[in-house]
Order: structure tokens, then sequence, then C-alpha cells
């Protein structure tokens, strides 16, 4: 009951100053809303990124060329840094050529070798000039074994797939994505029309079902050719990257550790660390990811923790000045029987009453600015009650850390002195 | 009267350390004030006055001596002790500041009763804002009274909780002959309800409205 009429005094005397106190917890209001754009724009991120590598498959490696895990290939290797002529892969320097041979191809798709291996693809990147209504543009092509359509989910939605006998013949034959279709062709079935890649004509014959964008690329916006014709169209004799799909998500580490053992033995190389390729899975990318994600998340947000301890010591500053300015209501208080711990209360109160009044608007315009910034980003932030938690438990710790030396100061005045003071 | 006192000083002496020297500024006072008894302290200034309402206040303890209030010795206890004495047994009225600003006569008057058990509080403050007459003042801010509203306030603040005494520190310090007239009789009329009063002042004529002056000269009862 004490407690209470205590903290109602508090209240009272945040707002006799409504004005001051309204500018102290404006510094608290930033920093807790910095604090939680910040982790709730980061969690977006991280979420974002996540579903993205969920959506490659729990069951699908990914072998890449060149040592050490490197992100920015994709899923299949297909990606912007892929130019005619030249080996397109993710994963590896330009001056480097891929390392991923027809040999290792085929062992891995050995089944005395790779029992947990289901099915394999063989992936070549590249990109050619094509006109569209725009005029010309130029569009990333991926040569794949039919395999791919099954791994990736793709199914057909006129016309047919390329099939085994096609790549074995270097058929010149194009799939196209439900965009790239609209794209090149614009209206009418382009089921049957050629198509020019790299001086070579290619003849459309199927056209895949749209597919929500998923991974790092959109399986929409791609070119698909039997990859031994890319691989003769351009020149190329290694792939850019192998996709490999796994019986069951229990098997994806055996099935790694087999695919590892196999290219190694191919490579003649003996020791795992000078591994001229990488497998990936999406659970290391998912766990290096959200390594990256929550480095920069919790980075940003301790920036942002600065302006709360400036917005802290602000609190500290006003209550000291409070506590001189109102040294005679404290000695009038202390003689009609507050004993030196309500006064503490009181002050702590106060302060705490400060800095939780300001986490609160904090939040709101932490998540203000996490709306305003989606609007500009492709993601949207994602608020977590564990941040929500966060703010309210550091802004009240914020208010008793900075509050309790002003408030012990207030407690310790002897009533006489504090009744005279001028 | 009743005989037996309220208040029992025996040999109190209080003794400041300032740098080097010490000061004396009470040489072992003995005093009893008995119940509903109106009593004035007079004296020039550094004849201790202020120095004793602070030990009978228990805003301060003695160096030496026995303080007994109500028959028990409380010179020696503890400062929280001596908080809820001053909550419950005593009440303050001082010569300035007694007001919280910009707060309430009502809320002024509560005050007491944050930091002390009475049951219905509210409705004994309205009580007693309407004995000192200020019934119509109740949600008038401090800062919105004169200076004899607000002593008035402060007696009502003083006797919310029911006190054995009242303890008044020059409170016509402030105030013009009139009011100061008016509020003497205000602190008359109270006594006469049976509250007992301690007054200190310097003047004759404030005195006069006690039965009793004692008279305070260098630290001791002239």
């Amino acid at each position: 009951m004490k407690f209470l009429k205590i903290f109602g005094q508090s209240i009272k005397a945040l707002f006799h100053n409504k004005g001051r106190s309204f500018l102290t917890v404006l510094g608290i209001i930033i920093g807790i809303g910095s604090v939680i754009a910040l982790i709730s724009l980061g969690d977006g991120v991280q979420k974002n990124i996540s579903g993205r590598i969920n959506a490659l498959g729990a069951t699908t490696l990914t072998v890449m060329p060149g040592a050490g895990l490197n992100l920015g290939g994709g899923n299949s290797g297909q990606n912007r840094s892929s130019s005619e002529g030249t080996r397109g892969g993710g994963g590896f320097s330009g001056s480097q050529s891929s390392t991923l041979t027809t040999v290792d191809l085929s062992s891995l798709r050995d089944k005395t070798k790779n029992q947990k291996i289901k099915e394999v693809s063989g992936n070549i990147s590249a990109s050619s000039i094509f006109n569209v209504a725009s005029g010309q543009q130029r569009l990333s092509v991926t040569g794949v074994d039919p395999e791919y359509f099954n791994i990736e989910d793709l199914s057909i939605e006129k016309g047919a797939l390329f099939t085994k006998a096609d790549v074995t013949k270097t058929e010149k034959f194009v799939v196209l994505g439900s965009g790239a279709a609209a794209s090149l062709f614009q209206s009418g079935n382009p089921v049957g029309k050629n198509l020019t890649i790299q001086n070579d004509s290619y003849t459309v014959i199927g056209v895949l079902q749209s597919k929500s964008e998923s991974g790092f690329t959109n399986p929409n916006n791609q070119i698909y050719v039997p990859e031994s014709s890319l691989s003769a169209t351009f020149s190329i004799a290694n792939f850019s990257s192998f996709t490999v799909k796994v019986d069951s998500e229990a098997d994806v580490d055996s099935a790694k550790a087999a695919i590892e053992k196999t290219i190694l033995k191919n490579h003649g190389i003996t020791d795992s660390k000078l591994a001229d390729f990488s497998v990936l899975s999406p659970k290391d990318l998912l766990s290096t990811i959200d390594q990256i994600t929550n480095i920069l998340t919790t980075f940003l947000a301790g920036i942002a923790a600065i302006s709360l301890l400036v917005g802290g010591i602000g609190i500290m500053n006003i209550m000291l000045v409070s506590v001189t300015e109102r040294t005679r209501e404290i000695g009038l208080r202390k003689a009609v029987g507050a004993k030196t711990f309500d006064i503490l209360l009181q002050f702590i109160f106060e302060s705490v009453l400060l800095t939780l009044i300001g986490g609160i608007f904090g939040i709101g315009l932490g998540i203000l600015i996490g709306r305003i910034a989606a609007r500009f980003l492709a993601f949207e932030p994602v608020l977590t009650s564990f941040a929500i938690l966060l703010a309210v438990g550091v802004s009240s710790a914020v208010g008793i850390i900075f509050g309790i030396y002003p408030a012990i100061k207030a407690a310790r005045l002897s009533p006489i002195d504090a009744l005279r003071y001028e | 009267m009743i005989s037996e006192p309220i208040i029992k000083l025996e040999g109190i002496t209080k003794i400041y350390k300032t740098g080097e020297e010490d000061t004396q500024a009470l040489k072992g006072i003995d005093l009893d004030i008995k119940k509903g008894e109106f009593v004035a302290i007079m004296g020039p200034s550094g004849s201790g006055k202020s120095t004793l309402m602070h030990i009978i206040g228990l805003l301060d303890k003695p160096t030496a001596g026995t303080y007994l209030l109500n028959g028990k010795n409380v010179s020696k206890i503890s400062g929280s002790k001596q908080s809820d004495i001053r909550n419950s047994e005593i009440g303050f009225v001082f010569q300035q500041f007694n007001l919280l600003p910009r707060t309430s006569v009502l809320d002024n008057v509560l005050l007491p009763t944050i930091y002390g058990s009475l049951k219905k509080a509210k409705e004994r403050a309205k009580e007693i804002i309407r004995e000192v007459g200020l019934e119509d003042k109740m949600t008038n801010l401090s800062n919105q009274l004169s200076g004899g509203q607000i002593q008035r306030v402060a007696i009502a603040r003083a006797l919310v909780m029911n006190p054995s005494i009242i303890l008044a520190d020059e409170p016509t310090g402030n105030l013009d002959s009139a009011k100061t007239k008016e509020l003497m009789a205000l602190l008359s009329q109270i006594n006469k309800k049976g509250a007992t009063i301690v007054l200190i002042t310097h003047e004759e004529t404030v005195a006069s409205y006690a039965g009793r002056v004692i008279k305070l000269l260098d630290g001791q009862v002239a």
C-alpha cells in the first residue's frame, strides 16, 4: 500500500515537470527505438535469407568449385558473374577454372560408391544476349541434366522436358521458365520456335510452370538447356556446380562425406584441407548466414546501445538536478515521517518510470522505423518478444543503474540540513 | 490539567563539532511538558531553541541526556523508528517551505498519510481542511495560496495523523500582524480541543497565546 502511494508520488513528481520529463525520456526513446529497429531489421534479414535457404530443400547439396565456403554462388552455380566463354560458376574466382569434371559427375552417379545419392545434375552457367521486347538483354543460360528438374521440383506446362538421351546427343533444346518465355516470346506458344544462343540455334521444346521464387535464383527467369549442348556452344569443359539430391535428411551428412571422398580421390588429393571444391548443405549455408547476420545485428544494436547509454547519463543528470532542486521537499517528507528507504524508492521509481516510458515509446518508434525501412527494402522486419523484453529490461536497468546514485544522494539527506537548504 | 508529562527532557545536551572547536548548543536542559499544554519556547537567536525543537521533534539526537516521549525513552532510537514516531506522534509547522510546490491543498495535507497508516485518510484530511477554514481551497495548488492560507494548510497537515504534539517553528515568521492573530487564534482553538502545542518564537505577542513561556538563553533554560 505504502509502495503504491510512493509510486503515486513519483508519477505526480514527473507530471509536475512534464517538459523536462519528456526531454529526458527522449534520449531513451531514441536509444531503445534504434535498438529495436536494428534488431527487428536484422531478424527480418535473417528470416528472409533462412526462408530462401530452406526453399533450396533440406536434402539438396551443392558441390562448388574452389576451396572453402563461398556464398556468392547460389544453389546451382547460376549467377551474374557468368560470361561468354569463361567459366561462370559461382564460388571461385574468374581467373581460376572449374575443377568439377564429367568424371566427377559419373562417379557421383555411381551407386556403388555413393548409395545415399538419389540424383545428380551437372550444371554449367553462362549468359548470352537475347532480343526481348525492350531491345537486347543479357540473360543467364543454365546447362543442366534432366535430373535438375526433379531436384528443383520444376514441372512442365507446355511441351516437354529434355531427356538423358537429348543430353547424350547434345541436342540443341531449350526449356524456358515462364518469365523467360514471356520476355523472349511475349505472347503465343514458344514451343517449336527457335532461339539463338551464342550463334547456335536452339529449339524451344518446353515451358515450365510458374513457381514461387525460392533460393537465390528465380527459376521462372531461367533458360535451361542440356549441359552437354551448352558446353559445346560456349566451349566450357567443366561444370560450374553439381546439384545433388539425397534420399533423406538423415543422409545429408554421410552423403556429404561420401561426395567429398569421391571427388578428392578423383582429383588425387589426400588432404581434405587442400580440396579444390566444396560441398554445401543448406544447413551449412544457414548456420553461416545466421552467424553473419547475428554478428551484424549484435554489432549494429551495440552501436545503438551507445545512444541508450547517453540517454541513461541524461537521466542521471536530470535526477541529480532534481534532487538538488527538491532538497527542501525531501526534508519536508522526512519530517512528516518518510524513511530513508521511502525517499530512495521514490527517486528510483521516478528514474525507472522515465526509462520505462522511454522504453515503451522507443518500442513504438523502433517498430515505426522498421516499417518505414521495410518499404525501401525487400523484407519484413521481425519483432520478437525477445527484442521487446530486452528493450523493457534494458530500459528499466538503465533507470535503476543511473537512478540509484541520485536516489541515494536524496535519501541520505539529513532532514534538518534539507529543511534549512537555501 | 493532566499531570502525566507528554515530553520529559532530562539533562539534554547537544554538542556540534564544527571544525576544531566544539559548539555546545544545549547545556543540560530539563523540561516537562504536560498533555494538552500550549508552551512557547522563546529566546534570542543562538539560544538553542531551534536545536531544542529538532530534538523534541526527533529530527536530531541529543549528545547526552534522556528524552521521554509519552513515557518512552526516545533519545537513542534508530532513524527508522524516529521516522515512525515523527509520522504518528508529531505534527510540524515550519516557518517556510511548508508545502509541496504545485501540489493541491488536499494532497499536501495527505502527505504524512503516505508514510504511515491512517484509515479513511481522505475523509480525515477533508474534515481537517474544513476545520482550518479552507474547504473552498481543497483542490487549489499550493502556489495559488496566500502566506496565511499556506500556514493553515501546514497546520491541517500537522493534525492529520492525530499526533500527540504539534511543533510549530516560528509559524508566524512570514505573516503580517492580522494574519498572525488569525493563525494564533486557530492554534489556540486547536489547543482547546486537546492538542499539545510547542511553539517556538521570538515574538512576545505570539508567545502570549501560550499557557506557559519557557525562555532559553545560551543553551539553558533561563
